[in-house]
């Protein structure tokens, strides 16, 4: 099972306008097998999502613009096929959920019918092969069929997302991007649908990729963790790795700054990461934390930062990994 | 120690053309002063409806509220105003809740200003150290709202309802839009400055581990009603309304070696227009019987720790 199923490399991604040049994404590279899902944690504007729509070809361009790097799926790399060929990977092989359920529906179309237009765009357009596809999948996805010819606006937060689920799933897709899926909606809710994502996902062996910056929905979701900040994965590992031996300081202010849930640890103060976040267009030399890293030194100042391998498949992007 | 807020009987409905909304329905509940109470429960179950009520934004439908030991229900003209001096409010979205063509400073001295108890040179001066508790520089005193990140926003928020020196502050999910390391600042500086001044808040979240840190009692509640009142630390240990475990146990945890057994809930929230008398939780509850759907009571299961469900004692043999 251990295929090359999606490869990225090297992935520089800026968004360029008259007044700046952000600097989102900046040299990503990581690889996802078969049947497993990734956790891409990191809080908002580190360029979590830019990574997930480059991977499926839908930066606005411009301003945004891939400046290096490939992407490599099933053997293929996307960044030489063909936009029209694009088209048949979008949708039938590579999927994406958005954040918002409620911005990502047509709100003038019945939610079957959204269903069924996916389904047909990729079946070659027996329509009626694509109702029946899109009543299974409401179903799947725990709608009643008589609900196919009903308004999105008549659905609640969590059904709207149940449908945007179904149809991210309607074709059986190999890799399933989801960004923030559960993120606008309540805990209750959020249990139903991460409970429905994780069944469908191991019933068609899907990969994921789960942008998220949950920690608990990373702890119950994900095989793989990458941590990203500042448009750059600062540090990777399986789910063990990341959360039994956090290394990389911004990984570990992640996980200190989180109320605890547990009896027995004096949580009367919370430890902030000290600082904010840094301004993409006018990125820090050397390390991009160091101005807010406890653990910083002259060498992390200047200069590349050199990406150490702590244990096979855990690897940490810090001069001083394995040593704080 | 004596209570600072005392809310008895409160119901708040809202007509609508499809009826009557039941958006707060016979909540009682009291905080003592200089503690945090934390009020829990999903959108839409009337949290913020509680904490507006409460602060007298809107009226009450029924019920009465003390401050202080004071009945303060219905307050009009300069007596409200006077209450609104003690009693302040910091909305969710530091985004919103701002002027955004008003500066820091103005957007902190406008009370000061409107209070009319304060010199002019005594208001730069209280703005000034209002700007210096909740940490903004001092630089940022001409900025905008649009120039400044989420979390100092959020601390602007914060200085222009302290400025009064209110006594008790209603905080309707202050950090829900703010990301985990300045969440954690924000928390921080609310809990320094309870401390510093003896402050009481009424907290209203839906993120549980934020709660369970800030608050020494909480309430849950589900559809308008008060389903379960606890000392915070022992709410997380023992729970015994069906709703509590089941909000509790959908918590994502970030321990990934002790999985805990998740009680996934039937169905959605039920509409809260004209709704059936007794536990509204029943719809969806897997204990319901027909004593369910009569008037619930609170009933207090341990000391400090209240309930309201019928079947609590069938439910949980150990209290028995």
């Amino acid at each position: 099972m251990s295929e090359k199923f999606l490869s990225v490399k090297d992935l520089n991604d800026h968004y360029i306008t008259s007044e700046a040049d952000v600097w989102a994404v900046n040299g990503v590279s990581f690889d996802l097998e078969r049947g497993k899902t990734l956790g891409l944690v990191g809080e908002t504007g580190a360029g979590k999502t830019t990574i997930a729509r480059s991977i499926l070809k839908i930066l606005p361009n411009p301003p945004a613009k891939v400046l290096g790097g490939s992407v490599e799926f099933e053997g293929k790399s996307i960044y030489e096929v063909s936009e029209a060929e694009m088209q048949k990977i979008r949708g039938d092989k590579i999927t994406m959920i958005f954040q918002d359920p409620m911005t990502a529906l047509n709100p003038v179309m019945t939610v079957g019918e959204q269903i069924a237009e996916v389904v047909a765009l990729h079946n070659g357009g027996n329509k009626e092969d694509a109702k029946n596809r899109a009543v299974e999948m409401l179903e799947t996805v725990g709608i009643p069929a008589e609900r196919y010819v009903e308004y999105p606006h008549q659905f609640s937060g969590g059904m709207k997302q149940r449908v945007v689920i179904a149809i991210a799933l309607a074709c059986n897709p190999d890799l399933l991007l989801a960004d923030e899926p559960t993120t606008a909606l309540d805990v209750t809710i959020q249990a139903q649908v991460l409970d429905l994502m994780r069944e469908l996902n191991r019933k068609n062996d899907t990969s994921m990729i789960l942008i998220t910056h949950d920690l608990g929905v990373v702890a119950e979701m994900c095989d793989d963790v990458a941590i990203v900040y500042a448009g750059q994965i600062i540090e990777k590992g399986s789910l063990e790795q990341i959360f039994d031996h956090p290394s990389h300081p911004y990984t570990n202010g992640l996980f200190g700054a989180l109320p605890s849930m547990k009896d027995d640890e004096d949580d009367d103060r919370l430890h902030p990461i000290a600082g904010m976040p840094p301004d993409p267009t006018n990125l820090p030399t050397g390390c991009y934390f160091h101005p807010r890293c406890p653990y910083a030194t002259e060498e992390c100042k200047n200069g590349p930062v050199p990406v150490k391998e702590l244990a096979p498949g855990h690897t940490c992007m810090c001069h001083k990994a394995g040593e704080v | 120690m004596a209570p600072m807020i005392e809310v008895r009987d409160l119901k708040k409905y809202f007509k609508s053309p499809r009826g009557t909304v039941h958006a707060v329905d016979d909540v009682t509940l009291h905080i003592d002063k200089g503690t945090t109470m934390g009020i829990v429960g999903e959108s839409g179950c009337g949290k913020s409806t509680l904490g507006r009520t409460i602060i007298q934004m809107i009226q009450p439908t029924e019920g009465k509220i003390f401050f202080d030991g004071k009945d303060v229900t219905g307050l009009k003209g300069r007596e409200l105003r006077e209450f609104h001096s003690r009693a302040q409010f910091i909305f969710q979205d530091p985004y919103s809740s701002l002027n955004p063509r008003y500066t820091v400073e103005q957007t902190i001295s406008e009370p000061l200003i409107n209070s009319g108890r304060y010199s002019r040179r005594d208001i730069d001066k209280k703005t000034t150290e209002l700007m210096d508790m909740v940490g903004v520089a001092q630089r940022l005193r001409l900025s905008y709202p649009h120039e400044m990140d989420g979390g100092r926003r959020q601390r602007v928020v914060i200085a222009r309802a302290l400025a009064l020196d209110p006594e008790f502050v209603v905080c309707d999910e202050p950090v829900s839009a703010l990301d985990v390391s300045i969440q954690a600042q924000v928390l921080n500086l609310l809990q320094d400055l309870q401390k510093d001044k003896n402050l009481t808040y009424m907290f209203i979240t839906h993120d549980m581990s934020v709660v369970r840190h800030i608050s020494n009692d909480i309430s849950v509640m589900y559809l308008g009603q008060l389903v379960e009142t606890s000392p915070s630390k022992e709410l997380f240990r023992k729970h015994y309304h069906p709703y509590t475990k089941a909000l509790l146990s959908a918590i994502p945890s970030t321990d990934i070696h002790h999985k805990m057994n998740r009680i996934l809930l039937k169905g959605e929230i039920t509409s809260p227009i004209n709704p059936k008398p007794g536990c509204r939780f029943a719809a969806r509850c897997d204990y319901a019987t027909e004593k369910c759907h009569e008037p619930q009571k609170l009933e207090e299961v341990a000391p400090n720790h209240f309930v309201s469900c019928c079947r609590v004692h069938e439910i949980n043999p150990e209290l028995n």
